[in-house]
């Protein structure tokens, strides 16, 4: 370390490290090493009794977690899937639009300004048996007499918490792929339809391309977030009815705060802190591709 | 001729379709909230009806009134909340901000050795799930002393937010021309001069709306803040709403009043910064 001078960058990324270090990578450094302990939040001698991989061993067997884990995997498999299908249909929509392009923008973006937990409540409001819109709706066009149980049965919960989620995060994909399509220039498209493509064609060999690392860059940005589902669960169906929609999320927080079972609950916060890295990692990869790809062409 | 007619008809045709869908789109992106608001305004009585009400019959204030007149009228201290979430929001946001536009300068201006690395490394702090995180801070708070304080949530939340806002704001100062800095170092301005006179201003509009977005995820929060608070001395807005859920019975009015004051700030706040907010997610991103 002779002669040592911090560079500059170095120097101005120092606060935003230090802030990380602090409240980030140190308290998971301690869960990590608590989910290696016995630990509860009733008794805190057991925080210095080591057990070694017990923890990870018993998740592994519980099926309950694995339920858990499964369902996470399929509810973000399905929700990103379709909201990126939406969005860029919405996205298409609103980039025809010749007039108030502007104003349909802004409506665009609504569900962005809903806080998760607002969204779960609304849903949750929505779905209601008994007074929700839904069922009105459905009884008043006479679909049906019945009162359709859609936070009560467990498959019917686990659609209206797909709906919600989906609801919520179709705007940040719409948004920006909208924002790729504006950006793009005429002259390519016109040059395909000279050419006698189809629309489908025009479409895929040529807009789809340019579109791609925009949507990738929503891909990214939500999967930074993904947990913000804990939010819509806990507040729809808090995991019930007996468990059916029990995502990863609200498994740890129910495993952490009312079994008060920390080392378990700090155990099974690591699969989901992988699964959460995972999906991120595996983005920027395609954001950093087609970044390169759209850099070739240009 | 015929050709021509059948030609138009389809086109017409098309046209009608195509605004069918376009409403439909934001009919579904609009309705939640709008039933939201309008279950805000009626009464009880009318939300709970069977058959269903679907014209309100009579307009009434009374939720919001009974909501703003305290603890023992409304059931729930919303002015406390609403307090605790402004100074929460507000004072990690300037923070958030402070970090991230020297970390963000950092990566738009600088070169060096695992940037791309570093990049990455911020944001996988950020993807954490926020539940996980709240149970080693959950335990540290309580030792520390600060569960259940202002400082804490604060202290959580820059950390929140710094990654993402290093994004935006690094994203905004790549719009810069480096050339503007460069010219006012030539006519004798120090970098940091330079920087506040020239580039700051410039990337300002964008640093506004970074710091807009920092402020809205405070505001929403709703994991962290669920575990790390437990009274009303910290309490925010989000954790409010579900003290009008009870075990089997819920205030959906009193609910609906509370969710219309939670998002007329962030409504109002994200109308504001629409167009740079998307500016700066993408430029920073495509032009690498």
């Amino acid at each position: 370390m002779k002669g040592f001078k911090p560079s500059a960058p170095f120097l101005l990324l120092l606060p935003a490290m230090i802030v990380l270090a602090a409240v980030v990578v140190v308290p998971l450094l301690l869960s990590l090493y608590s989910s290696f302990t016995p630990f509860r939040l009733t008794r805190p001698e057991t925080f210095f009794v080591f057990i070694g991989f017990r923890n990870y061993l018993s998740i592994l067997s519980n099926g309950d977690f694995w339920w858990a884990f499964g369902r996470t995997v399929l509810l973000l498999t399905i929700a990103l899937n379709l909201e990126m299908l939406l969005g860029l249909g919405l996205a298409m929509l609103v980039e025809k639009a010749t007039r108030g392009q502007r104003i349909l923008r802004t409506l665009m973006m609504f569900p962005m300004m809903f806080s998760p937990i607002l969204v779960g409540f609304q849903f949750k409001f929505m779905f209601n048996d008994n007074i929700g819109l839904v069922n009105n709706a459905l009884q008043s066009l006479g679909v049906t007499q019945d009162a359709i149980p859609w936070l009560i049965d467990g498959h019917l919960a686990f659609i209206a918490i797909s709906i919600a989620e989906i609801w919520s995060s179709t705007a940040i994909f719409a948004i920006l792929i909208l924002a790729g399509l504006l950006a793009m220039p005429k002259e390519p498209i016109e040059a395909a339809r000279v050419d006698g493509c189809t629309p489908w064609q025009t479409f895929r060999y040529v807009t789809w391309p340019f579109v791609m690392p925009f949507a990738y860059i929503a891909m990214t940005i939500r999967s930074l977030d993904v947990a913000r589902a804990y939010d819509i669960v806990k507040i729809m169906t808090d995991g019930g009815p007996a468990g059916r929609t029990e995502l990863l999320w609200t498994l740890v927080a129910r495993t952490a705060y009312s079994d008060g079972r920390m080392g378990m609950a700090n155990a099974m916060a690591y699969f989901s802190i992988l699964l959460s890295i995972a999906f991120t990692v595996y983005f920027f990869n395609k954001l950093a591709a087609a970044r390169t790809q759209i850099g070739a062409e240009w | 001729m015929d050709e021509n007619s059948s030609a138009r008809l389809k086109r017409r045709l098309l046209g009608v379709v195509y605004r069918i869908g376009l409403f439909l789109a934001m009919l579904t992106i609009c309705l939640p909230g709008l039933w939201i608001v309008i279950s805000s305004l009626r009464p009880t009585v009318e939300i709970m009806a069977k058959p269903p009400v679907w014209i309100p019959q009579e307009i009434s204030f009374d939720a919001y009134v009974a909501m703003f007149s305290g603890i023992g009228k409304g059931g729930i201290p919303v002015i406390e909340y609403f307090r605790n979430s402004l100074i929460i929001s507000v004072t990690s946001t300037v923070i958030a901000v402070a970090i991230g536009m020297a970390g963000g300068y950092a990566f738009a201006r600088y070169r060096f050795r695992g940037k791309s690395s570093v990049f990455l490394g911020l944001m996988l702090t950020r993807t954490v799930p926020g539940i996980a995180l709240s149970l080693p801070l959950f335990f540290l708070y309580v030792r520390l002393g600060i569960i259940d304080t202002h400082f804490g949530l604060i202290l959580a939340y820059v950390a929140l937010n710094v990654p993402f806002t290093i994004w935006l704001i690094d994203g905004f100062f790549r719009q810069v021309p480096k050339d503007l800095a460069e010219a006012a170092q030539i006519d004798g301005c120090t970098r940091w001069q330079a920087f506040w006179q020239v580039e700051f201003p410039l990337a300002g509009p964008g640093i506004a709306s970074a710091a807009i977005f920092a402020f809205l995820t405070c505001w929403n929060e709703f994991a962290l803040a669920s575990q790390l608070t437990r009274s009303v001395s910290a309490k925010t807005l989000p954790v409010g709403l579900l003290d009008y859920t009870a075990e089997f019975t819920i205030d959906w009015r009193g609910m609906c009043a509370l969710a219309v004051v939670m998002i007329i700030p962030a409504l109002t706040l994200t109308y504001i910064v629409q167009k740079h907010l998307v500016g700066g997610l993408t430029s920073g991103a495509v032009k690498g």
